[in-house]
């Protein structure tokens, strides 16, 4: 009889070099954070900017075993997402400076940052806007005769509009391959999702619609990484979509103008200490993934891969006014 | 190396702020997340949070300075590190580019909103009423609008009032050495059409008048009549055809007649003077077509006529000696201002045209006398006829009226002259049309 | 000066062409489209055996199943992000808005998502989607089902907005869309479903953001499109009695405008009037009249422009107000009259 395996989901599941890479792109989406956050402060950065950092597992746990053939859609916290399914930081960072070699070419900024070559159809502005969106692109997949499955990115503040509900509906109606992740940070900008929210899990929506829901601790990369390996199961297999929702937390305020009023200090600090990335690391090091100087070198690397894309974006030139109506229609 | 404290950009349009107090003194230990300074901005004010534990220096923003975005405005230095002055901190730093540098001097043409060459004004175009169309001929031709006649709603000055000025303004440059002559010009007499409905009426003017002053009978009669006005020879735009007699010009009318009112079957005329005796000599020929006639002082019916004023008229070459004369044609010579005698003379300067029409008046009317009788003609018309007459006409006399037998109605307007379509035209109008209802009708 | 009749009638009756309704030319262009390229569906409510409110689908769905005929549940926001997302992600989907009217709850995915994701994305993204969209008055369905707000959508750079005017035109303007790789809105007015005109086998494409002179004449130019196209048609016929020559331009396309056509047919005629169905307010004759104010032909305008559009207010129910709520023929003819003799 085989001994059984007791440890976590992902260990037991991934190639160690791929749980090291995922580490490795955790580092990146917080120095990444960090960085655009210094740029910002700096007057670098103009508009404003959703932080993810404290959400770096629900992003890349999800996205682990994604091809760029499948999909995901994003929102306005999406740099994680982005980073998450593959993109360069250097483009990215390039991006949020206006830049003509930015992933939008300056059009987009830092709430529609996308690379869509790596199947990311692109971060959102608006609360529930990608949730149909992510249904059109599983139809797509079904139609066309794909595997493909799209991954359906949104926040708690999302579960309440009208797109929500029509859009996994509809998913359910025609049994389509997308995943609805949820990540439930709390609140929708300084509203609690107690103050907003009919049910207490938002995956308890997921029984209205006749699909599998479950909440899991987001902050839990194998939890998360277990839970959509299973929604991405189902969908493969042509039975529909689920709903998986992410308790986790951002550190920072809603977007740069918070003040922070509607949280205390000792709830921050208490999430602070429940660090995604402290946690896989450590969880890495225990099954021996991972040794104390190999982690400092992933850190390390994602400290130059940062300060490189920051490099990238200073040099690259801004776009051309005279091309402000380019990319408004298809070139002919 | 020390950390930098910089003055934060904590909202959206933020591009400066200002610092209120600082909480740490200069040389102070500082541990990361205390307090350092207060930031004012236009919205709120915002504590900033020490980046690094150390010792606090080179403060370089007081209270209440305004710094800008991005600015050092302190270091933070590990403990037991050499503490130097900012600015030799910042000389030694590598200079970072604005990553957001000013993005290449384009030719703006794709964003910049249409612009026009400034036009020409040579003219106070300002409180005239004109189309820009009309502005635009204006210019073309060098016309100043303020002599040019609108004759569009509220007197807007239209392209073809441009055209018609214009033209008007080049015909005597035809004979500039000869002014006193004039040659014979090919053509059939002119005619203008304004649309509208119904059964046309057809405008025949009087002697040294044209077709523009059937303007305030015009406006009288509606908007909607259908209206064909016919210019006769040198008169108005018509050419200046030879003539040797009365019958000659009829001929002439008849002809022009025929052109202008072949798309209907029937038409009514109305003449003024010796338009009345052209009418009168059209209705004889072209019974057929001519449903009904109105006959505003028409000539032909007697041999008087006010030689003398007809002369003036003629030879007036100013404002000045053409304004008595008008007066004479009308009951109310209070009503002639100076400002229509100068209007009048814009359209008689061209001295061909005085000669033109000094000969035509020694064919008429030689030695003082109608030289054409049209009473036979009255006598004989089947057509529902309307004579109008003023009571005070100084050139034709209405009385002549009675010297004709025939089934005509005669209006006699008290207080009206020679010209009782532009003294009143509303009660002209009036009866023109309840003639043509009567016509219609009979 | 033209004395012709509506030159697709004359057609008609000249040649004895083969003539489809409107709602036929729509549906055979939606059938040729399928049959020659698996990647179309035609999305919408009650589209499937209903055959859609308007019986423009009637019987596509026994020709292509209802994998490819899809009745969408009462849920135009999510309906229309779907049809959004799957052109984003390779299909062409046809989505149907039931009335154009429903389009209003929609508007997040018409306006934020289809209109402005390849700008967002940098060029990087292509949503060819078409809106088909049922509009108009005369139907008696009042307020929330008469419409015609096409003009709201002229304002949205991303889209592009069609109006067809005849079966011809509705037939070459969705494959048109589909040709194209941009989403495409196209208003079809519900009084033209049953009109009947020449439609050309085969394939072909209307080309979007083109006019066309309808009729040519030289007193006085009138741009319209759709059912107001045919009103004005009317109109100008009459008009001949006048004595008064009018040029009839069908607009066809509101996103892109043809500038080019209505400035050079009123550099032609100095005389300008615009007719549409929608409120006369902000309306496309706002656009059209801006346009020539500011351009070139500003110079030939012999009077002002005249805007013939809806009332300032709901479209009525009482039949009699609904049809003095826009513009109609009669009111056309007044107005081109006083506009060509210079009475404006």
């Amino acid at each position: 009889m085989n001994k059984p395996d007791n440890r976590p989901f992902a260990i037991r599941t991934y190639a160690p070099e791929v749980l090291r890479e995922a580490l490795k792109r955790m580092y990146l989406i917080r120095r990444f954070e960090e960085g655009a956050e210094d740029s910002y402060t700096r007057g670098l950065i103009h508009g404003t900017m959703h932080l993810s950092i404290g959400q770096e597992a629900s992003a890349m746990a999800t996205c682990i075993e994604l091809s760029d053939d499948d999909k995901i859609t994003s929102t306005h916290r999406g740099h994680g997402h982005c980073i998450a399914k593959g993109a360069d930081v250097g483009r990215m960072f390039a991006e949020f400076f206006g830049k003509e070699t930015g992933y939008c070419h300056g059009r987009g900024g830092s709430m529609h940052i996308a690379d869509v070559k790596t199947g990311n159809l692109g971060a959102n502005g608006i609360v529930g806007g990608g949730l149909p969106i992510a249904v059109g692109s599983a139809l797509s997949a079904k139609r066309l005769g794909k595997s493909d499955v799209t991954i359906c990115f949104f926040g708690d503040g999302a579960n309440n509009e009208g797109a929500f509900h029509e859009a996994l509906n509809m998913a359910s109606v025609w049994k389509l391959p997308v995943i609805f992740v949820c990540e439930n940070n709390g609140y929708g900008m300084s509203t609690s999702v107690a103050r907003s929210t009919s049910v207490s899990h938002i995956a308890d929506r997921a029984v209205a619609y006749s699909m599998p829901g479950v909440t899991v601790d987001g902050n839990d990369f194998s939890a998360v990484a277990e839970a959509v390996h299973t929604a991405i199961a189902r969908a493969r297999a042509g039975d529909g979509p689920s709903l998986v929702e992410n308790l986790t937390y951002r550190w920072r305020g809603h977007s740069k103008s918070d003040r922070n009023r509607y949280r205390s200090k000792e709830e921050i600090e208490d999430w602070m200490t429940r660090d995604p990335i402290a946690r896989f690391q450590s969880e890495l090091i225990a099954h021996g993934v991972l040794d104390d100087h190999g982690a400092n070198a992933i850190a390390a690397a994602a400290v130059a891969e940062m300060e490189a894309g920051i490099k990238f974006a200073k040099a690259g030139p801004a776009p051309s006014l005279a091309e402000v109506t380019r990319y408004v229609y298809a070139e002919v | 190396m020390p950390v930098e404290v910089i003055l934060p950009k904590v909202d959206m349009d933020m591009t400066h702020g200002t610092v209120a107090v600082w909480h740490v003194a200069p040389g102070d230990a500082v541990t990361k997340g205390t307090p350092l300074f207060d930031i004012e901005t236009d919205k709120a004010a915002m504590e900033v949070e020490a980046p690094a534990s150390g010792r606090l220096h080179a403060v370089t923003a007081r209270p209440g300075d305004k710094v800008a975005v991005g600015t050092v405005v302190a270091l933070i230095y590990a403990e037991g590190e050499v503490v130097v002055e900012l600015a030799t901190v910042i000389a030694a730093a590598p200079a970072s580019p604005d990553p957001r540098d000013k993005p290449a001097a384009v030719p703006l043409a794709a964003l910049a909103p249409v612009q026009f060459a400034a036009p020409a004004t040579q003219e106070t175009n300002g409180l005239l009423r004109a189309t820009p169309a009309a502005r635009a001929a204006a210019r073309q031709a060098g016309v100043m609008l303020a002599d040019v006649d609108g004759t569009g709603p509220q007197g807007r000055i239209q392209r073809e009032d441009v055209a018609a000025y214009a033209d008007r303004q080049s015909a005597p440059a035809h004979m500039p050495d000869s002014p006193a002559v004039w040659s014979a010009q090919p053509g059939p007499l002119h005619v203008s059409h304004r649309k509208g409905s119904g059964v046309p009426l057809v405008l025949l003017h009087g002697f040294t008048a044209d077709s523009q002053s059937w303007a305030p009978l015009e406006k009288a009669l509606g908007s909607d009549r259908r209206l064909i006005r016919i210019d006769l020879p040198g008169h108005g735009r018509s050419p200046r055809r030879k003539l040797r007699s009365f019958a000659d010009l009829a001929r002439m009318m008849v002809e022009a007649f025929d052109e202008a009112t072949k798309a209907y079957d029937e038409v009514h005329v109305l003449g003024h003077s010796l338009g009345g005796a052209l009418a009168l000599a059209v209705a004889d020929i072209r019974a057929r077509n001519v449903a009904g006639l109105s006959l505003i002082a028409p000539a032909g019916l007697g041999p008087e006529i006010d030689a003398t004023a007809l002369t003036g008229i003629i030879r007036a070459t100013r404002a000045e000696s053409l304004a008595p004369w008008l007066r004479c044609l009308t009951a109310r010579p209070e009503g002639i201002s100076d400002e229509y005698s100068r209007a009048a003379m814009k359209l008689r300067r061209d001295p061909a045209l005085r000669t033109f029409q000094a000969e035509m008046a020694e064919v008429l009317f030689p030695d003082g006398v109608q030289a054409f009788d049209l009473r036979p003609a009255l006598s004989r018309l089947q057509c529902q006829t309307t004579l109008i007459w003023g009571r005070s006409d100084h050139i034709l006399p209405w009385r002549q009226a009675l010297n004709v037998s025939g089934d005509f109605a005669l209006h006699l307007l008290r207080d009206a002259g020679h010209v009782p379509q532009i003294e009143c035209p509303d009660r002209v109008a009036r009866i023109v049309l309840r003639g043509m209802v009567a016509a219609s009708t009979g | 000066m033209s004395t012709r009749k509506s030159e697709m009638n004359a057609m008609i009756q000249d040649q004895g062409l083969r003539t489809l309704s409107y709602a036929e030319a729509i549906r055979e262009a939606m059938a040729m489209a399928m049959e020659a390229d698996p990647t179309v569906i035609l999305m919408g409510e009650d589209i499937g055996v209903y055959g859609g409110a308007f019986q423009v689908t009637l019987d596509l769905v026994d020709r292509f199943g209802t994998d490819r005929v899809m009745d969408t549940p009462i849920s135009e926001l999510g309906g229309a992000g779907v049809a959004v997302g799957a052109a984003l992600t390779g299909l062409k989907p046809i989505f149907e808005f039931q009335f154009s009217d429903f389009a209003m709850l929609a508007m997040e995915q018409i306006v934020n998502q289809a209109a402005k994701l390849r700008y967002m994305l940098g060029g990087e993204a292509s949503v060819p989607v078409v809106f088909r969209m049922p509009s108009g008055s005369g139907t008696g369905a009042a307020a929330q089902h008469s419409q015609s707000i096409e003009a709201w959508f002229g304002h949205v750079p991303g889209l592009k907005v069609l109006q067809p005017s005849t079966p011809e035109d509705a037939k070459g303007m969705l494959l048109a869309a589909l040709a194209d790789p941009d989403p495409v809105m196209i208003f079809e007015h519900k009084l033209l479903y049953k009109m009947k005109g020449h439609v050309p086998e085969g394939s072909y494409l209307t080309p979007i953001g083109k006019a066309l002179v309808r009729r040519t004449g030289t007193d006085i130019t009138i741009v319209a499109g759709s059912i107001m196209l045919h009103r004005a048609l009317e109109a100008a016929e009459k008009l001949t009695a006048d004595g008064i020559s009018a040029e009839v331009i069908d607009l066809r396309s509101i996103r892109p405008i043809d500038h080019e056509t209505i400035r050079a047919s009123v550099r032609k005629t100095g005389r300008l009037m615009v007719v549409y169905e929608g409120v006369k307010a902000f309306g496309v004759g706002a656009e059209i009249s801006a346009m020539v104010a500011e351009s070139d032909a500003f110079d030939f305008l012999d009077a002002p422009i005249l805007r013939l559009g809806a009332a300032d207010a709901p479209v009525p129910y009482n039949p009699d107000l609904e049809r003095a709520s826009v513009p109609q023929v009669d009111t056309i003819l007044t107005a081109a009259r006083r506009l060509a003799r210079r009475e404006v």
